[in-house]
C-alpha cells in the first residue's frame, strides 16, 4: 500500500526533450547553383528566409501548413498543403530540406513547360503509382477549392450546389485528360492532352519570373 | 506580414498545380513598374553610440512603425550617413528584434513605464508583445495603474481638505479619519474607553461577590451591586447612541450606512438594554431577558472601528469564505461517517454512552479535533479501531484548508501595508518635490532680478567688473521674455509659489523701471 517515495504522483513531470538528431548541413553553395538555374545571389535571399523561418534547416508538413494558412487565411489549406508537401519531398522522408526545396522551384521557375508538367503530375498522383485515377483527381480538386474556403455552411443548398459545381469540374478534366477512357490517367496521357490544350500551355509559361 | 513575403516565391510555385484543372486560363502576373533594387542594402541605426545594422528589409517589415516607414529619414545624419537616436541602447535592443524576429520580449529588470515610452516612440503597439512575455507586461502595467491611481485618489482626498464648510462632512470625516482633528482624535478614543468599560463591567458582573443571604451558593457581582451596574451600563448605551446617531446624522448615504456591518453591529450593542427596558420584571419573561444579555457581548465587536488587524481579519474570512466552507462542509462529512460507524460498533456493548448517533456526534467532534474530554470511550475493539482512524483523520481534514486561510490573509495584510507605506512615502515625497520646486524657483527669481540689475547697470553706463561672467543663453532668453510679460502686463512677478498672485508693482518701483524706458521713448 505504500509508494515508493520517488514515485510522482498526477504529477506530469516536465522531462527535457532529448537531442534533436544533428540538423543536415546544406549543400554548398556552389553546387546548388549548378545544380539549380537560380544565382548566387538569388539562393542567399532565398536561404536566408528559410533560415529564419526555419532554424534546424528542414521544413517540417505542420511549418508548410502554417505556411500556407498564413497566405489562403479564408480557406482550409491544410489538404492542399500537404499534397503539396508530398509533392516537394522527392525523397519521401517526411522532411523538406533546403536543396530539395531550391530543386523544385527551379523546375518549377525556371524549367521547361516537360518539367513542370512532370511535377503537377506528381502532385496528382497521390499515392505515386505513376497513375491519376478519378478518386485521386477528386481528392486534390476538392483540395483546391477548399483554399477558398466555403462560402456557406455544410448540408444546406448553397454548399450542394458548390459540391455538384465541384464535381462536374472533376468529370470534365478527367473526360479531357483521359484520352483511351480507361478510367486512370498515365503520365504519356497527361502530359499529351496538356500539350495539346492552349489555355493550359500559355498559363503554365506565365509563371516564368523572377523571384 | 513580411515572413510570408520570403515563401511568396515557393506558394507561386507551387500554383502551376492549379494550371491543368483550371477551366479558364489563369491571368498573368503583375509586371513591377521598375526594376527593384536586387540588392538588399545595409542600414545603420546608431542609438546613443551603439551601432546596430540591418537589412533595409528587415526594418521595412513594418511600415507603420517608425523604422519601417519614412519617418526614419528625419532622423538621418548626412555626415555620418546612418540613422542616429538618442534614445536607451538596451531597450532599443529589444525593439530592433521585434524586427528580426517578429516578437516583442518584454525584459523584466527594465522599468515599465520607461519601456513603454520607448514602444511609444518607435511606433510600436505593445499588444504585440509576445505570449512568453506579455502576462509579466501586464501585471506590471495594472500594479503601476492601481499605484497611479491609488495616488491620484488620496491627492484628491488631500486636496478636498481645505474645501469642506457642511457640518455634516466635516463630523464624517471626523467619523472615519480620526487624525485630520483633534475632537475627532478625542472621540474616538473615548469611544474606545467605553466599549472597553462596558465589557469589563459585562465580564465583572458575573464574577462570585460573596455569599448569598440565607441560601447556600455564592451572589454574582452584578446582584449585590446591582444599582452600580445598571447606572454603568446606562451611560455606556447612552455614550453609544449618542455615537450612532450623530454618524447617522454625518452619514452622506444613510440608507448605505444603515445597512453597513458596522452600523448593524452599533445596533445590535445597545437594542438590548432598551428591550431590556421595556419588558418588566415579569418571570415569563425573564428567561427572554436572560437571553438578551447575551447579546451585549457583541459590544466587543465595536472595536474593529479601532483596529485594523480586526478589520483585516473579518474581511480575510470573509474572502475565504469557500475554504472555511469547504472546511466545514468535509468535517460534517466526516463527523456523519464516523458518528454512524461508531454507533453501530458501539451499540451492543453494556452501559455504553452511545445511545444514538447525534450522541456519537459529540464524541466524532472532539476526537476529531484531538480533544479527547474522555467522557465517551469506545468498549469494543471495532470501536477502539474506529476511533484511532477517526482522531488520525481529522487531523488531516483540519490541517488543509488552514494554510489557505493563513495565506489568504498575510497577502491582504501586506498588502495593507505596502498601501499604507505608499502613503507615508507619497507624502515625503511630495514634500521633497515642493521644496525643490520652491529652492529653484527662488533662485531663478534671485538670477533674474541680478539680470535685470545689472541690465540697468549698463545701461545706466555704470562699468561692470564681473562683466565676464557667461550666463546660459536660455536662460537669458528667459528672462527676456518675462521682462516683456512684465512690460505688457504692468505687473512684477515677486514669489515662486503658484499660487500666490503676482501683484501689480509700487509706484516706487515702477517709476524706477519707467525711468530708464524715458529716454528711448523721447525718441
Amino acid at each position: 500500500m505504500a509508494t515508493p517515495p520517488e514515485s510522482p504522483v498526477e504529477e506530469h513531470a516536465y522531462e527535457l526533450e532529448p537531442s534533436r538528431t544533428p540538423k543536415p548541413i546544406p549543400v554548398a553553395l556552389e553546387e546548388l547553383c549548378r545544380q539549380t538555374k537560380f544565382s548566387k545571389q538569388e539562393i542567399r535571399v532565398m536561404y536566408r528566409g528559410f533560415k529564419t523561418e526555419c532554424p534546424e534547416g528542414v521544413v517540417q508538413e505542420d511549418s508548410f501548413k502554417d505556411i500556407y494558412a498564413k497566405f489562403f487565411p479564408h480557406g482550409n489549406s491544410a489538404l492542399y498543403a500537404h499534397y503539396v508537401f508530398k509533392a516537394f519531398d522527392v525523397n519521401c522522408s517526411g522532411a523538406i530540406s533546403f536543396r530539395e526545396l531550391l530543386v523544385t522551384l527551379s523546375t518549377l521557375l525556371r524549367g521547361s513547360v516537360y518539367e513542370r508538367l512532370r511535377w503537377a503530375f506528381r502532385l496528382y498522383d497521390v499515392d505515386g503509382d505513376g497513375a491519376i485515377t478519378r478518386q485521386e483527381l477528386a481528392e486534390v480538386v476538392v483540395a483546391v477549392h477548399e483554399l477558398l474556403g466555403r462560402r456557406a455552411p455544410p448540408g444546406s443548398p448553397a454548399a450542394r450546389l458548390d459540391d455538384a459545381k465541384a464535381n462536374e469540374q472533376v468529370d470534365r478534366v478527367f473526360r479531357k485528360l483521359d484520352l483511351n477512357q480507361d478510367g486512370v490517367i498515365t503520365i504519356e496521357e497527361f502530359l499529351e492532352s496538356c500539350l495539346k490544350d492552349d489555355a493550359i500551355t500559355r498559363s503554365l509559361q506565365m509563371f516564368d519570373s523572377a523571384l | 506580414m513580411a515572413s510570408v513575403a520570403a515563401w511568396l516565391p515557393f506558394a507561386r510555385a507551387a500554383a502551376i498545380g492549379w494550371v491543368p484543372i483550371a477551366t479558364h486560363p489563369l491571368p498573368p502576373p503583375p509586371v513591377p513598374k521598375d526594376r527593384r533594387r536586387a540588392e538588399d542594402e545595409k542600414l545603420l541605426i546608431n542609438v546613443s553610440g551603439r551601432r546596430f545594422e540591418t537589412w533595409r528589409n528587415t526594418l521595412e517589415k513594418y511600415p507603420d512603425s517608425l523604422l519601417g516607414s519614412s519617418e526614419r529619414e528625419f532622423f538621418y545624419d548626412e555626415d555620418s550617413r546612418e540613422y542616429f537616436f538618442d534614445r536607451d541602447p538596451d531597450i532599443f535592443r529589444h525593439i530592433l528584434n521585434y524586427y528580426r524576429t517578429g516578437k516583442l520580449h518584454y525584459p523584466k529588470h527594465e522599468c515599465l513605464t520607461g519601456y513603454d515610452e520607448e514602444l511609444a516612440f518607435f511606433g510600436i503597439l505593445p499588444d504585440v508583445i509576445g505570449d512568453c512575455c506579455y502576462e509579466d507586461y501586464r501585471d506590471r502595467k495594472r500594479e503601476n495603474a492601481e499605484r497611479l491611481m491609488d495616488d491620484k485618489l488620496s491627492e484628491a482626498g488631500d486636496q478636498s481638505l481645505p474645501q469642506l464648510t457642511d457640518l455634516r462632512q466635516k463630523m464624517w470625516r471626523a467619523f472615519e479619519n480620526p487624525h485630520t482633528s483633534t475632537a475627532a482624535l478625542v472621540f474616538y478614543y473615548v469611544t474606545g474607553f467605553f466599549i472597553a468599560v462596558s465589557v469589563m463591567a459585562n465580564v465583572v458582573e458575573t464574577v462570585p461577590c460573596g455569599h448569598r443571604p440565607g441560601r447556600a451558593g455564592t451572589l454574582p457581582c452584578g446582584e449585590r451591586y446591582k444599582i452600580v451596574f445598571f447606572c454603568l451600563d446606562t451611560a455606556c448605551v447612552m455614550i453609544f447612541t449618542a455615537e450612532y446617531l450623530l454618524r447617522l446624522f454625518a452619514a452622506p448615504d444613510r440608507c448605505k450606512f444603515v445597512r453597513s456591518v458596522m452600523s448593524i453591529i452599533d445596533v445590535v450593542a445597545i437594542l438590548p438594554y432598551y428591550i431590556g427596558l421595556g419588558i418588566t420584571d415579569n418571570d415569563d419573561v425573564s428567561g427572554a431577558f436572560v437571553t438578551l444579555r447575551v447579546f451585549r457581548v457583541f459590544r466587543i465587536f465595536k472595536f474593529s472601528r479601532h483596529s485594523q488587524g480586526l478589520r483585516i481579519l473579518g474581511y480575510t474570512l470573509k474572502s475565504c469564505a469557500s475554504e472555511l466552507g469547504f472546511l466545514v462542509f468535509s468535517l460534517a462529512m466526516a463527523i456523519i461517517i464516523f458518528a454512524t460507524v461508531m454507533f453501530y460498533a458501539e451499540k451492543n456493548e453494556q452501559d455504553t454512552n452511545f445511545t444514538s448517533i447525534p450522541a456519537a456526534f459529540w464524541y466524532t467532534i472532539v476526537t476529531m479535533t484531538t480533544l479527547g474530554y474522555g467522557d465517551m470511550v469506545p468498549g469494543t475493539i471495532a470501536g477502539k479501531i474506529v476511533g484511532g482512524v477517526c482522531s488520525l483523520s481529522g487531523v488531516l481534514v483540519i490541517a488543509l484548508p488552514v494554510p489557505v486561510i493563513v495565506s489568504n490573509f498575510s497577502r491582504i495584510y501586506h498588502q495593507n501595508q505596502r498601501a499604507d507605506k505608499r502613503k507615508a512615502q507619497r507624502k515625503a515625497r511630495l514634500a521633497r518635490i515642493r521644496i525643490a520646486k520652491a529652492s529653484s524657483g527662488a533662485a531663478f527669481v534671485s538670477k533674474k532680478k541680478a539680470a535685470e540689475a545689472r541690465l540697468a547697470a549698463q545701461e545706466s553706463g555704470v562699468e561692470l567688473d564681473d562683466a565676464g561672467r557667461d550666463e546660459d543663453i536660455f536662460e537669458l532668453q528667459h528672462h527676456h521674455l518675462l521682462r516683456c510679460l512684465e512690460r505688457t502686463t504692468m505687473k512684477v512677478k515677486v514669489s515662486s509659489k503658484p499660487d500666490h498672485v503676482t501683484r501689480s508693482p509700487t509706484p516706487h518701483e515702477y517709476d524706477a523701471r519707467a525711468s530708464h524706458l524715458q529716454p528711448l521713448l523721447d525718441v
